[in-house]
């Protein structure tokens, strides 16, 4: 049990979170929420394995980490315009209603 | 004067050491080597991410699921501070708390789902039992390995090495990630704005479709 075991458990608390939240919330921005908390898993588990190993490039895990919250940001960004459309043509956004796909 | 005022903070400080210094002087024992205060933070961190993560994913009032998120990324922003990465912490609370957050709370306001919509009930059994086995599986097939092979890899007190080897990185080996990275955010702004306003007519008062 080192200190890179405790941060690789944390990150996997942060995945089975996201998950749990993914499967049992009812809307769209229930599940945006859950997929942030996953991606800041992702994100932390990365940063705690380059910094931990002394042979790994420490910067280059927090560029890693850095791009990995770009792409949380634009998946946000999506999903909002994504959640505005089903709310126009739905009229609401729980995942129960969008299932036709034209 | 300037003396006077150094002098009162160092008093000062030092009633706030004192207590601090006692207390690691009575829990060293205890305590694995010197690096007790980093393993406190990390508890502190992780009782945060948990209570703030089982608030994003149980509550029954989205807004009140977006507060337990942003609580959940200052935990982690902790744990950047902790993995001696200060820019990525800034970077974290800039962009998640600042960004991120604000983007769901738009999408909060946009629906008709803050209150007394389809997340105020809770959910079905069924839901609730998938939700169960869904947090239980990362962890039964993760956490063994984790706990198994993790621990053999020699590791080292993560070290800072300054934000501006981060730069000098982007600009000159990693300039072909930091490129594309700008092209995805690019296009996704473009396409969420060609979402947003696809059957949006000025004409008829701004009405949508």
């Amino acid at each position: 049990m080192t200190t890179l075991t405790f941060f690789l458990l944390a990150s996997l608390l942060l995945l089975a979170m996201g998950l749990a939240g993914l499967i049992t919330r009812r809307t769209l921005v229930g599940m945006l929420i859950s997929v942030e908390l996953m991606l800041n898993g992702a994100g932390l588990s990365i940063v705690a394995a380059y910094k931990s190993v002394p042979a790994a490039d420490g910067v280059l895990g927090q560029l890693a980490a850095l791009f990995v919250m770009g792409l949380a940001a634009a998946e946000a960004t999506l999903v909002l315009a994504m959640i505005l459309v089903a709310q126009r043509r739905f009229g609401k956004v729980t995942v129960r209603d969008i299932s036709i796909l034209r | 004067m300037q003396q006077e005022a150094s002098n009162i903070a160092s008093t000062l400080l030092e009633y706030i050491a004192r207590p601090l210094r006692a207390l690691q002087e009575w829990l060293s024992p205890y305590l694995p080597g010197d690096e007790w205060a980093a393993y406190l933070a990390f508890a502190v961190y992780v009782l945060v991410i948990l209570a703030g993560g089982f608030g994003a994913i149980l509550s029954r009032n989205l807004i009140r699921a977006m507060l337990g998120l942003v609580l959940t990324f200052l935990g982690v922003a902790g744990m950047f501070l902790l993995l001696a990465s200060p820019f990525l912490a800034f970077m974290q609370l800039l962009i998640y708390v600042g960004a991120v957050c604000v983007l769901i709370f738009f999408a909060v306001m946009l629906t008709q789902n803050t209150d007394g919509g389809e997340e105020s009930r809770l959910p079905s059994l069924a839901s609730l039992g998938y939700g169960a086995l869904a947090f239980l599986a990362p962890l039964a097939v993760a956490g063994p390995l984790i706990v198994m092979y993790a621990g053999r890899v020699p590791v080292e007190t993560p070290q800072p090495e300054g934000t501006g080897l981060l730069g000098a990185g982007l600009l000159s080996s990693y300039v072909l990630p930091f490129e594309l990275i700008s092209i995805i955010l690019l296009v996704a702004m473009a396409g969420a704005v060609y979402l947003a306003f696809r059957g949006f007519n000025p004409k008829r008062g701004g009405q949508n479709q």
